[in-house]
């Protein structure tokens, strides 16, 4: 018992420190994993407070050029109501909505915080559960989808930007439909890479990039980037395909958050599906 | 002023200024500016290792919860505090510091300054990177970030010196 005290005196500033830093790792593992558990974050509302001020100050300096945007959205947008339309079937045929049923729902959101530098990156947005926002919901902006709801507060809620090590989002290559998984490597904020495209087809440089809504987290066809360049992977029938997204992350202001109204239905269905053979 | 409340005040500029402005800096080539360890560095010599060790912690805590860093901060300032006595051990002088000196380059002269923080920061870089790209077969890139960060960091540090303080008088 003796020998054990000598012990901990004699390194005590050792073990002060090894536990210290052992607090500092679990939480840093932990949280890339296990984001539910945590409270120390952005979305906490303390700390977002702070950064919605400081958004405050900078949110000015790219004003001009997201409003430039928002603004052709908007013409986008307003072509498609119905009083620019020319109405060619007069009262022979009513649409009554059991064709159509809305399948998501669009939250809008300011972007009170974030990054692009790191490895993985995420930014803060000003709405949280109060609003209805979960985990895994999509985020897209005017130019395309950004990211996935990664942990919400009351009032604030984490995301996962697309410049994230394992963010995975389903995407497919327009016109030919082939479809992969986007990932990013971690050093140019500008561009991404997609995996899992086999080398037997041919794709066009500059040919779009898309969700391909299969889990539920997007819908269909929103845009993320462009394909830049096409390069085959050594000893693997795949190429190695290089995205150009069409959001800069660096003036990211203003987003919106999917809701999929119908995502139980798919994720009770998707549970039904029997597991495989070498999985039991 | 006194040191407590001096210490104070730098501890709450430095995790701020971190937090809020150079985090967001981006000058690419995988530049990432710090200060704050500036904060740990010129703590005042006689501090125990137990405090000093608990500031780095907190103050690297708070800044991680403004950078949704989870606990990178907080462990890369733990190491660089772990191993401030045993560098400052190994170059002090043979009759101990005097403990009305700060340790900072207005007090402690060039040469002595540019040895200890610079092994400091390397360490606190080195470890900060390690840690968050944390793949072996990313380690030039590791240490392109540590090295070109660490040149960076440290200028920066030596102007914030060189601007703000004084040296210390005999009380």
């Amino acid at each position: 018992m003796r020998n054990l005290f000598a012990f901990f005196k004699r390194f005590r500033v050792f073990l002060f420190f090894a536990f210290l830093q052992i607090i500092a790792l679990t939480i840093y593992v932990r949280y890339l994993s296990f984001p539910k558990s945590q409270y120390l974050t952005t979305a906490s509302s303390v700390t977002a407070k702070v950064l919605e001020t400081q958004n405050d100050f900078i949110k000015h300096f790219n004003l001009s050029k997201n409003n430039l945007a928002l603004q052709k959205e908007n013409i986008r947008l307003r072509k498609n109501l119905p009083q620019s339309l020319y109405r060619i079937d007069r009262n022979v045929l009513k649409i009554n909505d059991t064709t159509f049923k809305q399948q998501y729902a669009y939250i809008p959101a300011t972007v009170i915080h974030s990054t692009v530098t790191r490895l993985n990156n995420y930014f803060t947005l000003d709405v949280g559960w109060k609003q209805g926002i979960k985990r895994d919901m999509g985020v897209f902006s005017d130019k395309g989808g950004v990211g996935i709801v990664h942990n919400t507060r009351e009032p604030y809620c984490v995301v996962k930007s697309v410049l994230t090590k394992d963010i995975n989002i389903d995407v497919m290559i327009e016109p030919i439909g082939l479809f992969g998984l986007l990932k990013w490597d971690g050093k140019n904020a500008r561009r991404g890479s997609i995996t899992g495209i086999s080398n037997d087809l041919r794709i066009k440089k500059w040919s779009k990039v898309v969700t391909r809504g299969g889990s539920g987290i997007f819908p269909r066809g929103l845009s993320v980037g462009r394909v830049e360049s096409i390069k085959g992977i050594e000893g693997e029938p795949l190429w190695d395909v290089v995205v150009k997204f069409s959001e800069n992350f660096r003036t990211l202001q203003r987003v919106y958050i999917v809701k999929n109204l119908m995502i139980e239905e798919q994720k009770e269905l998707e549970a039904q599906i029997p597991p495989d053979e070498e999985d039991k | 002023m006194t040191d407590l409340t001096k210490n104070i005040l730098r501890f709450i500029l430095f995790a701020f200024a971190q937090a809020l402005i150079f985090n967001n800096l981006e000058i690419g080539f995988g530049i990432h500016l710090m200060v704050h360890p500036l904060f740990v560095m010129l703590l005042p010599f006689e501090i125990g290792v137990f405090s000093l060790m608990s500031l780095a912690f907190v103050m690297g805590a708070i800044i991680d919860v403004f950078s949704n860093t989870y606990g990178l901060y907080a462990s890369s300032l733990l190491m660089m505090a772990f191993f401030r006595p045993i560098i400052f051990k190994f170059y002090g002088p043979r009759e101990g510091y005097d403990p009305i000196k700060e340790p900072s380059i207005v007090d402690m002269g060039g040469r002595w300054f540019f040895f200890v923080f610079g092994y400091l920061l390397l360490i606190h870089h080195f470890w900060f990177f390690l840690i968050e790209i944390f793949r072996i077969d990313q380690f030039f890139f590791i240490l392109q970030k540590t090295v070109l960060s660490l040149v960076f960091s440290y200028l920066l540090s030596i102007l914030l010196q060189t601007f703000f303080m004084k040296k210390s008088k005999a009380k």
